[in-house]
């Protein structure tokens, strides 16, 4: 019995890599969630096992692929991130897998690759058009290790008729978005519906903000913060937190945002209740789920500056896939990756979580509503997710824990960054 | 009957032979003997969990003794264990001497107060947390407003202050018909003659309660406070469903720092000397109390 | 002791099933969710369904696609069950009638394994069932489980041996049986109380674990209810009528079990406490 209490489960609840698409805990729609075609002899099949979010797009494409057959699994981020990690810990990893871009979690590129765990992909004909500034996403000292498909952004979800009735349009400046925010609040509607229970949307409004609060201003930020010659509580993430709590203070958000979570988060907007959500766009599946019509919602950047010309945007690539360097199907896992890499293909996936692809042709499809973000990400206003380029992996948790104590009002703004800027040095 | 026999049983024949316990003992050091003693030797590394790894001796343990976070958790791992134990005995108590009586439903009752039990944790905290749903219509805040208590509606796990006792609140409904049965079997143990006896002595029903009931309850209250005190301390599944350790570190438990630190942060050497600590600890605690509580049931 | 059913009783009788009328609110919720559509859980969540759907009832079976889990699950939990009471019992008849310091220390070495956390263990267990080949088995999950248990099947069976007077087995054994046979035919049918106790605890355990079947069987054909229902949840969740139908689904089968044995637990808890 009291073994019960310990080991029965490990649940379904965790955290996002907002670098990775979106929510651990939250999945596109998609199958089942068994195994996927297992049969045949075990030399064609390659084992593959992915986060609930990148299920949809390789439903499509592993069915497509006809050179090998596929043992493939998804479960939420955190169970996976467990077991997978167990897995490479003890030998014996999946030919492919779930790697996240960049740096700052247990399961990312940086992290994985340090052991020598993910195999090189860089023969591969897609891996010469990563844009440049995505290339420390997908690189490590120049060999590139995993694959993505494309980037997610993070900005304001909302219900465009709670808009239409306040008489509202989506704003291009900080200032008009309080205004905005007002205005919704005098109709009886919350203007911003925050789920901070869930740990990963407790750090979206932050990453909302700091692209223009911090790297406007200061593009070198990541590499001054590595170099040790700055810090999180003597930049603009003072101002972005300040800001998080004025629109608190400002009783912009739902009540008791700790004790709500992401799905109450969601179906505030999709019903109506809430005008919107500051998100990212990997979870408007969700969203157009619950809503009564897929075309209640869209989407604009949150203008985190007094003057829109200084307005950049959180773009970040979306969870990927690397090969198991160790794996017996090393070669097999590597040319299924280079199929991922087609443009055709890249498309599909794009299509399917609704992100933009990470390399685009004519026959790209773009989800209308992140329209208004190309702008922004062609014209170099667009800075990759924050945990990307955190060195280890207990900073990105450490956000979450202080935005819940800084709503919570547990903790304040310069003592929880300090406290931040101290995990950031550990190791 | 032979000579032989008889000489047998001089010789304590009746001793069942080692090898009952031979198949037992193989899987048991199989399946965690053998596996627990070299994942011991983790807790001496500085290992990742998939990379190389060197000896760092006794390191982290001493980071251990340095680490707030993992104090913070330590205390909400006491506070828990003791509101659990506490408040899921008592409530199992009261709910068995309810349904040791003559009332009709007792049957059905039994069975409806033991049934979560048998429902998985994580499966019951997704529940709850409908159940703690923070908006005013829904769950138990919509219980409260319906029955005019709307003053008392809760930001159950939103509330850093509230949310280790929300948590406790849910595993003490899942379990305390659990501790209810335990003390069930010991009431049932209580001959009637002596209640009968104490009834005629003139004692009133408090007086045979302290005098005869409790003190032959003893092995049901030992059991039952020392499961629910591993339970209690090794608690994991309820709190990483329903709060993840938060709002902030609020409810953060031993347990779930351990997880985090293997898994989430990457330190293995460190999660399993975490690991290690809370064993010895659990095994020194549940010693104290077989030794203190096996005690007072001589006693009685 | 007998009592009356008088007044005061029939007072009891009410206040407790008030009592267990509140208790049973969250378990009301689930029901009443899983039997409504998303319009009726937006608009009154907590009412009676008015028009009860069994809609998330198929969905949440297909799209969980709960009949090979739970056959999965099925086999796993009995074939362990067996393993566990037929092994468990057997140590612990030995243990519970040998008094010597060997059989104690024996006893205190299998109790350890209550108060170990399996995290101690993970890697290198998992290694070793990847080394055996049994990764995505029954087998693997099947010596897993009846190794995990046996601590608290030994614990239970130990403490109600000892409350048993021996002369049954050794009159068996001055007849000339052997203590196979006294054990198998005399012994253990006495031990039916503690069994169902046993059975249904390990039961619990077993059908309701998810993080190893989830390591050693994830992605494989043979997954069990609970790795298939949380990944199910986890797509779902914002659905509550879906995934609350999938929760019912999944503790159904061993709630129907309890309900069968429910009378074993309390009796044998009763016997054991002896002990």
């Amino acid at each position: 019995m009291s073994a019960s209490f310990e080991r029965a489960a490990l649940s379904r609840r965790g955290f996002l890599r907002a670098s990775g698409m979106a929510a651990g805990a939250i999945a596109l729609p998609g199958a089942l969630a068994a195994c996927g075609g297992s049969s045949g002899g075990s030399g064609g099949t390659l084992r593959l096992v992915g986060v609930a979010d990148q299920q949809k797009p390789l439903d499509l494409l592993t069915k497509a692929y006809t050179k090998s057959k596929f043992n493939a699994s998804y479960a939420p981020t955190d169970q996976v991130q467990t077991s997978v990690r167990t897995q490479l810990g003890a030998g014996n990893a999946p030919d492919v897998h779930v790697v996240f871009p960049g740096n700052g979690s247990a399961m990312s590129m940086m992290q994985i690759s340090q052991a020598g765990l993910l195999a090189d992909l860089s023969d591969q004909a897609w891996t010469k058009k990563i844009p440049a500034n995505f290339k420390p996403a997908f690189q490590r000292d120049g060999k590139t290790l995993i694959h993505a498909a494309g980037a997610s952004v993070i900005g304001a979800i909302y219900n465009k008729k709670v808009f239409q009735e306040a008489g509202v349009e989506p704003p291009k400046t900080w200032p008009e978005f309080l205004q905005v925010c007002e205005k919704i609040k005098k109709k009886g509607k919350i203007p911003i519906a925050l789920g901070a229970q869930t740990p990963w949307v407790t750090q979206l409004i932050s990453y909302a903000l700091v692209p223009s609060t911090v790297y406007a201003e200061n593009p070198q930020f990541d590499s001054q913060m590595q170099a040790g010659s700055a810090t999180f509580a003597k930049s603009g993430w003072v101002q972005a937190l300040e800001m998080y709590l004025e629109l608190q203070k400002r009783g912009f958000f739902n009540d008791n945002p700790n004790g709500t979570t992401f799905e109450q988060q969601t179906s505030m907007v999709a019903t109506g209740k809430a005008a919107m959500a500051i998100q990212v766009s990997a979870v408007l599946p969700d969203f157009r789920k619950a809503a009564s019509g897929p075309d209640d919602l869209s989407m604009f950047p949150v203008p985190g500056a007094d003057d829109a010309a200084g307005v950049w945007i959180p773009a970040g690539v979306v969870v990927g896939l690397g090969v198991s360097a160790r794996g017996k199907n090393r070669d097999a896992a590597k040319a299924f990756i280079e199929f991922l890499g087609e443009q055709q293909n890249i498309n599909t996936w794009a299509e399917a979580v609704a992100c933009v692809p990470l390399v685009r042709d004519s026959s790209s499809k773009i989800d209308p509503v992140l329209e208004p973000f190309l702008s922004f990400m062609d014209g170099n206003r667009a800075v990759p997710f924050m945990d990307q380029n955190w060195p280890n992996a207990e900073v990105q948790p450490a956000h979450f824990a202080m935005v819940q104590e800084l709503l919570g009002g547990k903790t304040t703004v310069a003592a929880g960054l300090a406290k931040l800027d101290e995990t950031y040095r550990k190791k | 009957m032979s000579l032989l026999t008889i000489r047998r049983a001089k010789g304590g024949f009746l001793r069942p032979p080692w090898w009952f316990a031979a198949p037992a003992l193989a899987v048991y050091a199989l399946v965690v003997l053998y596996p627990t003693a070299s994942g011991i030797v983790y807790a001496f590394t500085d290992w990742n969990g998939i990379g190389d790894s060197s000896f760092n001796g006794l390191d982290n343990f001493s980071k251990l003794l340095q680490d707030d976070a993992a104090r913070g958790s330590l205390v909400n791992t006491l506070l828990l264990s003791v509101a659990i134990v506490i408040v899921q005995n008592g409530v199992g108590l009261a709910l068995a001497l309810g349904v040791h009586t003559a009332i009709k439903s007792r049957a059905l009752l039994r069975v409806v107060f033991f049934a979560p039990a048998v429902v998985s944790p994580v499966m019951v905290a997704f529940l709850w947390k409908y159940v703690y749903n923070p908006a005013p219509d829904a769950g138990l805040n919509g219980i409260l407003g319906a029955v005019g208590l709307g003053g008392l509606r809760q930001d159950w796990l939103g509330d850093p202050s509230l949310a280790i006792w929300s948590v406790a609140g849910m595993v003490v409904w899942q379990f305390a018909g659990y501790s209810m049965v335990i003390f069930l079997a010991g009431l049932e143990g209580v001959p009637a003659e002596l209640h009968e006896a104490a009834m005629i002595d003139g004692a009133g029903r408090f007086q045979r309660f302290r005098h005869v009931t409790w003190p032959l309850l003893a092995p049901a209250v030992t059991i039952n406070v020392m499961l629910s005190t591993i339970g209690g301390l090794k608690l994991f599944d309820q709190v990483y469903a329903a709060t993840n350790g938060g709002p902030g570190h609020a409810s953060e438990t031993l347990s779930t720092v351990l997880y985090k630190q293997a898994f989430v942060f990457g330190n293995y050497g460190y999660s399993t000397a975490i690991a290690l600590v809370l064993a010895l600890f659990v095994a020194a605690v549940s010693m104290v109390q077989i030794f203190y509580l096996r005690g007072r049931e001589v006693s009685a | 002791m007998k009592l009356r059913y008088g007044f005061r009783t029939f007072l009891l009788e009410l206040v407790m099933i008030a009592v267990a009328l509140a208790f049973l609110f969250p378990v009301y919720a689930l029901i009443t969710l899983s039997l409504k559509d998303k319009q009726q859980i937006a608009s009154t969540p907590l009412a009676p369904p008015t028009s009860p759907t069994f809609g998330n009832f198929a969905d949440a079976w297909q799209r969980a696609s709960l009949g090979s889990a739970l056959l999965n699950s099925t086999v796993i939990t009995v074939v362990s069950l067996l393993l566990l009471i037929a092994v468990g019992s057997f140590a612990a008849y030995f243990l519970a009638r040998c008094a010597s310091r060997l059989g104690f220390g024996l006893y205190v070495l299998f109790l350890l394994g209550i108060v170990l956390p399996f995290q101690l263990g993970m890697i290198p267990l998992f290694k070793l069932v990847d080394s055996a080949g049994l990764l995505g088995s029954y087998q693997g999950m099947i010596i897993f489980y009846t190794g995990i248990q046996l601590p608290f099947t030994i614990f239970l069976y130990t403490g109600f041996i000892r409350a048993l007077p021996a002369d049954y087995a050794n009159a068996a054994l001055i007849d000339g049986a052997g203590h196979w046979q006294a054990f198998t035919r005399v012994v253990f049918p006495l031990l039916r109380p503690i069994t169902g106790t046993v059975l249904i605890l390990n039961a619990v355990f077993i059908w309701n674990d998810f993080f190893t079947p989830l390591l050693y069987l994830g992605g494989s054909a043979r997954e069990t209810v609970p790795v298939r229902i949380f990944a199910f949840v986890g797509q779902y969740v914002s659905d509550y009528g879906l995934v609350f139908a999938g929760l019912v689904l999944a503790a159904l089968p061993i709630l129907v079990v309890f309900l069968v044995l429910q009378r074993y637990v309390i009796k044998g808890f009763a016997s054991g406490l002896k002990g």
